[in-house]
């Protein structure tokens, strides 16, 4: 029989040892410690130390710390961060837990049109959302002028109710998505029981179904507070001199431009301590509320009485009316002659003809940014997920930390850590496009790693061992059976990564150069030089790109909204 | 007969619980070796660091005497079959069987012929392009069986292969690997539950429990003398008496006495006088004498109930014990049936009765 026998000679202990170390998943290991180091830890690091750092000799290390605690200017602008944050969430919670129960629970008609719409909105860039808003409610918006002349005042857009009105609306998708997948797993014989001893259904649910669902509550809660604290975008157009944490971040780095950005690093440092507060805070409340219940028959749709039907879908419909809105107001003002930021009612191209010339290179830029950065995370990402998964251990737990944590760091803060790291030579990256994709790379990293994760912990052991067995190495393994086993969760992975990625803002204001401009930028500069019919037209193409990901996902791969959170 | 596999003071420890536990064993080239235990006695975990997917605690492994514990498990050259197929479903069956020639860089005419033969010893040919979604369990279990026995492993490796599939297809399927495993040769460790599985598949057969081997041998031997109170009591049906051990003789039986009275005589692992035992009988070892007269051995009861099963008939005779002893009689026409309520004498052959110390059980 054996004549075949391929096992070679078994060679000493020592060289064992020594060739285990080069082996594939030990080199791939510590080639992914080497990257997160490299991009994540370094630059977070980096702003720590430079926070501590004093400007003058023989002064406290905490200084920078003391200066922020003591100047109202600096103070206000976290209590201001927390204000509107806080306002934002419980509104969002308020929202989107009523309108995610109707939808899932009550026959309202075109439910899955309101669905797109949330996706819609979802994904939406909320820079583009609120200088819609100041199309439409700013000093010399279209709702103000109307309204204006039939004498009716309409509240400002700008300043903190602004700022709240349109996170709320902006964020409240992350409730209804969580909200509405938790109903789900909710068994209908629970609710039964509570019925059938005599509670109504209001009742049932504040009793029953809310803490069943506490769990999503609280994650689709500290998402959308996280969301709200660390976005740049909305407060740079709506806040005036309403300043909270990042704007001032923002402006203490645009100043301190060429010199060590100390001051926009503490602020930094602070936005961190909060995201990672809420991170944490997230995880053990998950961890304690998680009844790991599943649904042998979920919650069934329910058929009202007419009016109590009516009342619901009209709460609805006005909530997604209002949600769409800004959306339609870019592509329809998109379309429309404008004057500077008066917007006047005459149907045109001029907009799109005058982006013709100039958004090539931003576009160019966006599409090869956000592909590069897409497909590194796919890549990488798939790889440390294998880790955690198939090598657990202290450094599989280590690295799923890091991964973790690089959830935490807000973009803008990333984009502060890059540059202080990266500014001097050798490694002077500051402007490149390389320093933009690192960027993207790392703060999208614990998405992919995540999605594959999940799906690899559903994929049994056993495949992949059959195929070692017969002869291919780990490596070879990994690349002919467990990626083409992974290759529908990749694949919706990479689509959704393309989607998150090309509208980002925050941490691209911070590291772009103007060769390498985004065309979220661009319309950022157009927003602000106020040529909203141009910021419009570019917002609809990026609205396009956004979009026709998901489109794909949800269409062609059976995907539900539900895999966008 | 020259050792194909040895297995040598082989130890795995998770934590604080040992799932293998000192085991030692040889494997002849060619044979069919059965790893036969209850759920969570050891069997995959053996089985796996003879795969090389864990390693062992302690002790080797050694593949034609050569140590391998050093070698990693894509190069150790076996076949390994799972219980629940894990058969690459984004491949074809010729993909499938191919996959592992291919790792091993063989040339294309080579993988075409080979993986052609043996498509056809396992009646597959006829599949060779579907995917394996369009396969029924018994066909993605013969693919698997292919792609692990086209690569001439040095030993096949097999986990409960037939326990996911219906009682039809197991039976039809067991003989069939049975006589694949003979035209090859290839030397085999099968791993099942399954006793009436082991008993008729394998050449060699080890009895594990709780981490150990009890018992290692031939099945004829397996069923007729069972070393342990275990194996007594995991392998086919059998009486369990408690007893006590009366008088030794000199031909090396002994004389015991079974609760009510009764006296029989056996051999096995007690025998000094006056010591308790466990006693084992066969059902179908009983013989039916005639009711009274006294005698030294022999038990008597009374029927209390009567399973007509066809090809046998399982009488439950009570003794005066705790629990009825079975006894099984072959279904004859023309027999004499007993009927319930009437009064028996059972006689029990010396080579039937074995006794084990009782503590062995706990
Ligand atoms: N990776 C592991 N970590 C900890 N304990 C384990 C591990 N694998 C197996 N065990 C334990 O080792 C013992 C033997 O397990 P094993 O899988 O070998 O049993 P088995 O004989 O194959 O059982 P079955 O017939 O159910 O497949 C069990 O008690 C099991 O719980
Ligand atoms: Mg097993």
């Amino acid at each position: 029989m054996t004549t075949l026998s391929t096992s070679p000679n078994a060679p000493g202990r020592m060289q064992v040892a020594i060739g285990r170390l080069f082996d594939f998943w030990p080199l791939v290991t510590v080639g992914a410690l080497v990257i997160t180091t490299l991009l994540l830890l370094l630059p977070v690091y980096n702003i720590i130390g430079l926070s501590f750092s004093g400007t003058e000799a023989g002064k406290s290390v905490f200084e920078n710390y003391a200066m922020f605690f003591s100047e109202p200017y600096y103070y206000r602008s976290l209590i201001n961060s927390f204000i509107v944050s806080l306002s934002a969430t419980v509104l969002a919670l308020l929202v989107g837990i009523p309108a995610a129960y109707f939808v899932s629970r009550y026959n309202i008609w075109a439910r899955s049109l309101i669905k797109t719409i949330v996706v819609l909105t979802f994904v939406s860039p909320p820079f583009i959302g609120s200088y819609s808003w100041v199309i439409l409610l700013g000093r010399s918006g279209v709702l103000t002028r109307f309204f204006g002349e039939y004498g009716i005042p309409l509240p400002s857009i700008y300043g903190a109710p602004g700022i709240i009105f349109v996170f709320t609306l902006q964020f409240f998708p992350f409730v209804f998505l969580l909200v509405s997948s938790g109903l789900k797993s909710i068994d209908q014989s629970v609710e039964d029981a509570a019925r059938n001893l005599g509670s109504g259904e209001f009742a049932t649910f504040v009793k029953v179904i809310a803490p069943l669902l506490l769990p999503s509550i609280t994650t689709a809660g500290l998402l959308v507070f996280v969301a709200a604290f660390t976005d740049l975008g909305t407060p740079l157009i709506l806040g005036e001199k309403f300043r909270v944490l990042p704007l001032l971040i923002y402006g203490e780095f645009v100043n301190d431009f060429g010199g060590q950005p100390v001051l926009a690093s503490t602020l930094s440092v602070l936005l961190l301590a909060v995201t990672t507060g809420a991170l944490l805070l997230q995880r053990w409340l998950s961890a304690r509320f998680s009844h790991a219940t599943s649904a042998i028959r979920p919650l069934t749709m329910q058929e009202p009485r007419p009016a109590k039907r009516l009342a619901a879908a009209a709460y609805v419909y006005c909530l997604m009316a209002v949600a769409i809105l800004p959306l339609v107001n870019i592509v329809i003002s998109s379309f429309l002659k404008a004057n500077g930021p008066v917007l006047t009612a005459q149907l045109s191209l001029e907009n799109y003809r005058r982006i013709a010339g100039t958004i090539s290179r931003p576009l160019w830029n966006t599409i090869l940014f956000t592909s590069t950065a897409t497909l590194a995370c796919a890549v990488v990402g798939t790889l440390i997920a294998y880790i955690i998964v198939r090598r657990p251990g202290r450094i599989g737990a280590l690295l799923d930390t890091i991964v973790m944590f690089s959830y935490a760091v807000p973009g803008i803060v990333l984009g502060v850590g890059l540059v202080v790291t990266y500014h001097h030579p050798p490694f002077a990256l500051t402007g490149t496009a390389l320093i933009l994709i690192m960027a993207y790379f790392i703060r999208r990293l614990p998405f992919s790693v995540r999605s594959s994760a999940s799906s690899l912990q559903q994929l049994s052991r056993d495949t992949e061992e059959a195929s070692v067995n017969l002869g291919a190495g780990p490596a070879v393994t990994f690349v002919k059976v467990t990626v083409p086993l992974l290759s529908m969760a990749i694949l919706s992975g990479v689509l959704l990564t393309w989607s998150n990625t090309i509208r980002e803002l925050s941490a691209t204001l911070i590291l772009q150069s103007g060769s390498t401009a985004t065309v979220s930028i661009e319309i950022f500069n157009e927003v602000v030089n106020g040529n909203f019919g141009v910021a419009s037209a570019l917002g609809s193409v990026l609205i396009l790109l956004t979009f026709l990901p998901l489109l794909v996902l949800f269409t062609f791969m059976g995907k539900n909204e539900e895999a966008l959170v | 007969m020259t050792t194909s596999v040895s297995i040598d003071s082989v130890t795995k420890r998770f934590g604080d619980s040992t799932a293998v536990d000192n085991v030692s064993f040889d494997i002849a080239k060619g044979e069919f070796f059965t790893l036969l235990g209850s759920s969570g006695c050891g069997k995959t975990t053996l089985l796996r660091m003879v795969a090389g997917f864990m390693r062992q605690t302690s002790g080797n492994i050694r593949f034609d005497g050569k140590i391998i514990d050093d070698v990693p498990p894509h190069q150790r050259n076996t076949g390994m079959v799972f219980q629940n197929y894990a058969i690459f479903p984004h491949l074809t069956v010729f993909d499938n069987v191919a996959y592992g020639l291919r790792a091993r860089r063989r040339g294309k005419a080579e993988i075409d012929r080979e993986v052609k033969r043996m498509l056809e010893l396992v009646r597959l040919d006829h599949l060779t392009h579907r995917r394996p979604r369009e396969l029924s369990g018994g066909q993605q279990q013969r693919v698997v069986l292919a792609r692990a026995m086209v690569i001439q492993p040095d030993v096949l490796l097999m986990d409960e292969p037939l326990s996911n599939l219906d009682t039809e297809m197991r039976i039809h399927l067991r003989s069939e690997i049975r006589s694949l495993q003979r035209q090859i040769g290839i030397t085999t460790i099968y791993v099942t539950h399954d006793q009436e599985e082991a008993l008729l598949m394998s050449d060699r057969i080890a009895v594990m429990s709780r981490g150990r081997i009890e018992q290692l041998d031939v099945p004829h031997k397996i069923y007729a003398e069972p070393k342990t109170l275990f194996v007594a009591g995991f392998i086919g049906e059998n009486n369990l008496l408690p007893g006590t051990v009366i008088a030794r003789d000199a031909d090396g039986s002994s004389l015991i006495e079974l609760p009510g009275g009764h006296r029989v005589r056996g051999m096995g692992g007690v025998d000094a006088a006056g010591q308790p035992c466990l006693v084992s009988i066969r059902p179908q070892d009983i013989d039916l004498g005639a009711p009274g007269g006294a005698r030294e051995t022999g038990i008597d009861g009374t029927v209390t109930d009567i399973q007509f099963l066809g090809g046998t008939v399982k009488l439950l005779v009570e003794i005066g014990a705790d629990k009825p002893i079975t006894v099984s009689l072959q279904g004859r026409r023309g027999m004499d049936m007993p009927e319930a309520g009437s009064p028996l004498r059972l006689d029990v052959p010396l080579q039937a009765v074995r006794t084990f110390k009782p503590e062995a059980r706990a």
